[in-house]
C-alpha cells in the first residue's frame, strides 16, 4: 500500500489551463473518486499520474518516489481504462498473465496469480475465453483483473463502467469495491456519476474547470458543500437569493424574511448569499387561515412528481423563486397543484455560499 | 412479385456477361496452351516450360525480390503507420495522398528519377536488389491502405497505454500486442505485394532484370503456347494470392466488441 501525493499539479493544452494548481493526498489503501462533469480535468490527472501526460509544473509522488519523470511502464500503477483494453488475441488468463510476462515472473507463479484474480473478479470459468467471446461487464472485470495481478503501488480506474448498462454498472461498482477493500490498494476512481463517486468512495474530490473545488467524504460533500459548483452538482437541491443581515449571528435576509443560518456566520454584512436547500428538508403546509409560522415563506404548489416513497413538489414563491420539495407520498393528500402553501426548512440544513456572481 | 423476379433475372444476365468476359479469354488461352500443332492437344507445352532454367531463376528472383520488397515496406510502413494513428491523426491525409502517387507518376517517369538518383552503391544499384525500390513505391497504394484500415479496426491508443501501464515497453508493445492483431492486415499487405511483384515489368525490363515477368514477354516472343501456358500459371499465382487476402481479411481482430 502506498500514499499518493499530488502536489500544485498544472497543466495547460494550446494555452487553455486544464489543471491549475492540483493539490491532493491519498493515504494508503484509500479509495478517492474525482468527480466532475466533461472537461472539468478529471481524466488529464488520471493520465499524469498514470504517464501518459506530463504535468508544466508539480510533482506526483508515490510513497517515497517521485514518479514525475518515470515513463508509464515504469510506475508500478494499475489501470483500467473506460474502452473496452483487453488485448484481443489473447484470452482472459493471457491478458491477465501479461504484466507478469513482462515482468518476468516465472510461468508456474503467472499462472497461479492469474488464476487467483481470475477467481478475485469472479471470471474463473471464463479464463479460456477471447474477449470478443465475454460482455463488457466480464471485460472490464478481467480488465480489473490484469491491473491487479501485478500487484500494482496503485489502482487507476478510469470511467470503467460508463459503457456498461445501468444493471450491471451498479453490481460491478460494488464488486470493485469490495475488492479493493479486500486488496487494500490505494485507488483513484473517475466518474461523472456522483452517485457511483458518493456510494463507492472512501473520500469524493470535486473538480470544476481545472480546480479542485471540494475534497471530503461522500456526506461531508452531500451535506456540506463549500462551493457553489458542488451544490449545484452534487444532488439537487432549490437556490434562493439572499443577503446576509447579521454576519456575527449567523442572519440572513430571504425574500423579505429575516431567517437565522448558522453557516451565514462570517460571511460579511450586506454580502449577496445563495441559500441552497435540499428537497428532503423543506417542508409544506397548507395555507388554510392559520397564522403563518415562523421562517416560512408563502408560495404555491405547480407541479407534482411522483418518485415512489416521496413525491416531489415544486412550490413557486410568491417572490418567484422555485423551491423543490420531497413529502413522504402519503401526506401529499392535500398538497393539490395550484394549493398555497407555506414553505420552511430545517434552518441548521440550508447551506449558505457567497453569490460569485454578484 | 414480377419485379422482383424480373429485376433477379437481369442481375444474372449481367454477373453471367461480366463472367463470360473474364473466363472467355482465359479458357482460350488455357485451350491455346494446350495445343501442340493440328488438331492436337497435350501438355507439351507446360513440360518444355518445367525444364527451363532461365524459367526458375526468373521465378526465384521475383519470389525474392516481392519478400524483401515486403520485408522493406513493413519496415517502413508499420511503425509510420503506427506512429499516425497514434500520435499525427491530422497527418492521415497527406498519408493518404503520398500512398496514392504511385497511380499517377508513370512508371517510365519513376524509373528514370529513380535511376539519376540513386547512383551508389555498386552493390545495390548494379544489382537486382535495386528494384525492391520502385516495389515499394508501386506496392505502397495497396500495403498501406491494408495497415491502415487494419490500425483503424484497433483502439491504439487504449491497447498502447494498456500494455505500458502493465509495465510494456515499445518492443512488447510491437512484438506481443500491435503484430498479432495485425496479421490480417500484414498478410493482406504482404500477399499483394507477392502479386505486384510478380507482375511488374516495366521496371525491371527497363533496367534490364531477368524477372518472371520480363520472363513471360520473352517467351512470347518465341514460343506462342509456351506463353500461353506462362501466363495461366502466372494469372494461377496471382489469383491464389488474392484469394489468400480475402481468406485473411476475414480474421481481422477488431478491440471491445462486447459479446
Amino acid at each position: 500500500m502506498s500514499s499518493l501525493i499530488i502536489d500544485k499539479v498544472a497543466k495547460q493544452f494550446a494555452g487553455r489551463t486544464v489543471l491549475n494548481d492540483i493539490s491532493l493526498t491519498l493515504a494508503p489503501g484509500e479509495f478517492l473518486s474525482l468527480l466532475g462533469p466533461s472537461g472539468c480535468g478529471k481524466t488529464t490527472l488520471l493520465r499524469i499520474i498514470a504517464g501518459f501526460e506530463r504535468a508544466d509544473q508539480g510533482s506526483v509522488r508515490l510513497g517515497d518516489l517521485d514518479i514525475g519523470q518515470l515513463p508509464a511502464n515504469r510506475r508500478n500503477i494499475g489501470m483500467v481504462f473506460q474502452a473496452y483494453s483487453l488485448f484481443p488475441n489473447m484470452t482472459a488468463t493471457e491478458n491477465v498473465r501479461f504484466g507478469l510476462r513482462v515482468r518476468k515472473v516465472n510461468v508456474t507463479e503467472q499462472q497461479r496469480r492469474a488464476a487467483e484474480m481470475l477467481e478475485l473478479v469472479g471470471l474463473a470459468e471464463h479464463a479460456g475465453k477471447y474477449p470478443h467471446q465475454l460482455s463488457g461487464g466480464q471485460q472490464q472485470r478481467v480488465a480489473l483483473a490484469r491491473a491487479l495481478a501485478i500487484q500494482p503501488a496503485l489502482l487507476l480506474l478510469d470511467e470503467p463502467l460508463s459503457a456498461l448498462d445501468a444493471q450491471v454498472r451498479v453490481q460491478l461498482r460494488e464488486e470493485i469495491r469490495r475488492i479493493q477493500r479486500e486488496t487494500g490498494i490505494t485507488t483513484v476512481f473517475v466518474t461523472h456519476d456522483q452517485e457511483e463517486a458518493l456510494s463507492i468512495s472512501d473520500r469524493v474530490a470535486v473538480m470544476y474547470q481545472g480546480d479542485l473545488v471540494q475534497v471530503g467524504a461522500p456526506a461531508e460533500i452531500y451535506q456540506d458543500p463549500a462551493h457553489d459548483f458542488v451544490a449545484r452538482f452534487i444532488g439537487v437541491s432549490s437556490v434562493l437569493a439572499g443577503q446576509v443581515v447579521d454576519s456575527e449571528n449567523g442572519t440572513i435576509l430571504v425574500n423579505r424574511m429575516r431567517l437565522p443560518a448558522s453557516n451565514a456566520r462570517g460571511i460579511g454584512r450586506d454580502e449577496n448569499v445563495q441559500v441552497y436547500l435540499r428537497p428532503e428538508h423543506v417542508q409544506l403546509s397548507v395555507l388554510n387561515g392559520t397564522p403563518q409560522p415562523e421562517h416560512t415563506l408563502v408560495g404555491t404548489v405547480q407541479e407534482r412528481v411522483f418518485l415512489g416513497a416521496t413525491t416531489r413538489l415544486t412550490v413557486q414563491l410568491d417572490n418567484g423563486e422555485r423551491l423543490l420539495a420531497d413529502i413522504p407520498t402519503g401526506q401529499i393528500a392535500e398538497l393539490d397543484i395550484g394549493c398555497r402553501v407555506h414553505a420552511g426548512w430545517d434552518l441548521d440544513a440550508a447551506r449558505v455560499l457567497v453569490d460569485r456572481a454578484s | 412479385m414480377m419485379n422482383r423476379q424480373s429485376s433477379s433475372w437481369g442481375r444474372l444476365v449481367v454477373l453471367s456477361l461480366v463472367g463470360l468476359y473474364f473466363l472467355l479469354p482465359l479458357v482460350a488461352t488455357g485451350v491455346f496452351s494446350f495445343w501442340e500443332g493440328g488438331d492436337r492437344y497435350g501438355l507439351r507445352a507446360y513440360v518444355s516450360l518445367v525444364h527451363q532454367d532461365e524459367l526458375w531463376e526468373s521465378l526465384w528472383l521475383s519470389l525474392r525480390l516481392a519478400l524483401e520488397t515486403i520485408v522493406v515496406t513493413l519496415v517502413i510502413l508499420v511503425p509510420a503507420v503506427f506512429w499516425m494513428h497514434l500520435k499525427a491523426k491530422s497527418f492521415k491525409p497527406l498519408f493518404d495522398f503520398v500512398s496514392i502517387l504511385p497511380f499517377v507518376v508513370p512508371p517510365i517517369a519513376l524509373v528514370a528519377g529513380l535511376t539519376a538518383l540513386y547512383t551508389g552503391p555498386a552493390w545495390f544499384v548494379g544489382t537486382s536488389n535495386f528494384l525492391i525500390v520502385p516495389y515499394v513505391i508501386l506496392a505502397l497504394p495497396y500495403t498501406y491502405r491494408a495497415l491502415d484500415v487494419g490500425m483503424s479496426s484497433l483502439d491504439l491508443k487504449t491497447l498502447t497505454e494498456a500494455s505500458q501501464s502493465l509495465g510494456g515497453g515499445w518492443g512488447t508493445l510491437f512484438f506481443r500486442v500491435l503484430i498479432p492483431n495485425l496479421t490480417s492486415a500484414l498478410a493482406g499487405a504482404a500477399l499483394l505485394t507477392i502479386a505486384i511483384v510478380m507482375g511488374e515489368f516495366t521496371f525491371a525490363n527497363v533496367l534490364l532484370f531477368n524477372t518472371f515477368a520480363v520472363y513471360i514477354n520473352y517467351i512470347g516472343q518465341t514460343s506462342a503456347t509456351e506463353a500461353a501456358a506462362l501466363t495461366l500459371l502466372s494469372f494461377l499465382m496471382t489469383w491464389l494470392a488474392m484469394l489468400g487476402v480475402l481468406v485473411t481479411g476475414r480474421g481481422q481482430a477488431t478491440l471491445g466488441g462486447a459479446r
